[in-house]
């Protein structure tokens, strides 16, 4: 499917987070760890259930869709734009790649490194917490989707950041906001019904929902409905990073 | 074969400024070419436009007869380019980024490894191969981007400032390595500042000012066009410079000096020692500064009815 030229580019930004674990998969997995102490067993027994699960448990979907996007978010946004800032984007820009190939290489390598991420954070869960996997495809298709869905809007801040701040505003005002209201720490059914309406916008709703139906088994919205609108989303990105490449923004003059 | 490179009034803008106007330019296939012109003339825009790092406003261009926007990839295919600035991954050893950009242009691992391995022993640094680019010296980096642009065994060579900077060693080895290369077919396109480098290497240069051509010719006759300027220090100091008819276009005292612009200072200058000296002039020093490119440029521009 992939011609010799796009598969070296995407080896290459493969390469780049695999030849430095300490940076890429440690600070995760420390993270976590963490957060599993203290929601786990410091807090843990003072928070109540939640749809009948202990909160770690509950948590812990959530946390891995926190870290495997937020990963693949930032190896794009990040790879991108330090190409840019050393002009070695230079290097597959005049070289015959295609754009959607130029687009699958960088996406593909950042969605990678989100889902490695995600699967150290629920080996690092399942040291605190019996956890079993309840819906194994929807599980494995909705890490997939979410994480080519980051790492395509990764791209996009990558090519629009002009210095290493607007990143780290990009991860601060926009990311985490979405994430902490995101329904990762806690139910939608907490929610008055306004707040659970305005929460639907919030794609990360939609994410940690279905990944905690793949573990737990339990959902606040349809699985399928929300497979769909994800794979809409990641659809809708991809084309607009495709164009953006094509067109040059932030990549030519 | 269609030709290495052509231009159609090709355009480039900037906002207000036009960093090319209109350039129409053709290199043949095989052809060492230079293009010259003072700093900001639109050289690295017309490069980059080759390339595709720069965006086109207007007109059109082809390399081998693909057009750059259109057949893009076969245009990139046919390239190898040593830029004016370093943008090399800083991330992975030299031999794995030439590996990288060969890969790019659909080169396997084992041919690509070999290949790096070979332009490494080429342009001299093979020695360096394991080591990252900010670990090289100035001068290895600049090897390192011709290697970089040879490893995909270009077609068209383009070197933006090779020579810029670097010591007479490497200079020369730069100058023998892409002459073999021209010599075996490989159509180079090289800018540069310096005359001497464009006389000794390319078959025409192109002149470029404020985005135009201004000429296209042999680099001698380029510099049959200029002129120089003789100094001549004398025993007594002159007030003003002695009629000399016949041969100096221009003349003046320059610091104590007598100043004299000739067309050809070599040819010129007995007759101007004799004609000194037939006036009463002792004559201590002599010294002939041949035209730079900038003053044939000057000469050029001026001559033209000057291009602001
Ligand atoms: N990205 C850019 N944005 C705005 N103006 C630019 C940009 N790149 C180049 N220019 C302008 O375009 C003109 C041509 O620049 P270019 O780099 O092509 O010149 P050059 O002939 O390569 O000069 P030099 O000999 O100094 O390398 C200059 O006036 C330059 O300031
Ligand atoms: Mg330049």
């Amino acid at each position: 499917m992939w011609s010799i030229g796009g598969r070296a580019l995407f080896k290459r930004e493969v390469q780049r987070f695999v030849r430095r674990p300490k940076n890429t998969f440690m600070p995760p997995a420390i993270t976590n760890v963490l957060y599993f102490a203290v929601f786990g067993i410091v807090l843990g027994g003072r928070i109540d259930e939640i749809a009948g699960f202990p909160y770690v448990l509950f948590i812990l979907p959530g946390l891995i869709v926190l870290g495997a996007v937020s990963n693949a978010f930032e190896n794009a946004a990040f790879s991108i734009f330090h190409g840019r800032w050393n002009e070695y984007i230079d290097e597959p820009l005049t070289s015959p790649l295609s754009y959607t190939e130029i687009v699958a290489a960088y996406v593909g390598a950042s969605a990678l490194r989100g889902l490695l991420v995600g699967v150290i954070i629920g080996a690092v869960g399942r040291i605190f917490t019996p956890i079993g996997i309840k819906h194994a495809a929807v599980l494995a298709v909705t890490m997939v989707i979410v994480c080519v869905l980051f790492a395509g809007l990764g791209l996009i801040g990558g090519l629009y950041a002009r210095d290493f701040d607007d990143l780290t505003v990009m991860n601060q005002f926009i990311l985490r906001p979405l994430v902490f209201f995101g329904a990762v720490f806690y139910s939608l059914d907490v929610l008055p019904s306004t707040w659970r309406t305005v929460s639907l916008l919030n794609p990360m709703v939609y994410m940690v929902d279905t990944i905690r139906y793949g573990l737990l088994g339990y959902s606040d919205l349809t699985p399928t409905v929300s497979v769909g609108v994800l794979l809409g989303a990641t659809v809708a990105v991809l084309a607009l990073d495709i164009w953006l490449v094509k067109r040059g923004v932030g990549l030519t003059d | 074969m269609p030709p290495a490179i052509e231009t159609e009034r090709l355009v480039k803008e900037y906002g207000d400024l036009r960093a090319l106007d209109e350039v129409s330019l053709r290199v043949e296939d095989g052809e060492f070419f230079g293009l010259l012109g003072p700093n900001g003339a639109g050289k690295t825009t017309f490069i980059s436009i080759l390339v595709g790092l720069v965006r086109l406003s207007g007109g059109s261009a082809r390399v081998f007869g693909h057009d750059v926007v259109d057949d893009y990839r076969e245009a990139r295919d046919a390239i190898g380019i040593a830029p004016q600035e370093f943008n090399v991954d800083r991330f992975f050893p030299i031999e794995e980024v030439l590996m990288h950009k060969a890969g790019y242009h659909g080169i396997t691992h084992d041919e690509a490894k070999e290949r790096a391995h070979e332009v490494l022993k080429t342009v001299g640094i093979y020695e360096k191969r394991e080591q990252r680019f900010d670990w090289l010296s100035g001068g290895m980096k600049r090897r390192l981007l011709l290697a970089r642009a040879l490893v995909t065994d270009p077609d068209l060579l383009i070197l933006d400032e090779p020579t810029a900077g670097v010591d007479v060693e490497l200079r020369h080895d730069l100058w023998e390595i892409v002459s073999d290369l021209n010599a075996n077919g490989t159509t180079v396109l090289l800018t540069t500042h310096y005359i001497e480098e464009a006389e000794r290497l390319c078959d025409r240069v192109a002149i470029l000012d404020h985005g135009e051509v201004v000429t296209v010719e042999s680099p001698e006759d380029l510099m049959d066009r200029g002129t120089d300027t003789i100094y001549v220090t004398l025993e007594a100091d002159l007030d003003a410079p002695p009629a000399l008819d016949g041969y100096a276009i221009d003349a003046w005292i320059d610091a104590g000096r007598l100043a004299v612009q000739v067309d050809d200072g070599g040819a010129v200058a007995p007759r101007l020692l004799r004609d000194l000296s037939d006036g009463g002039h002792e004559v201590v020093d002599l010294e002939i500064a041949r035209t730079s490119l900038e003053d044939i440029f000057v000469d050029l521009t001026e001559r033209s009815g000057g291009i602001s």
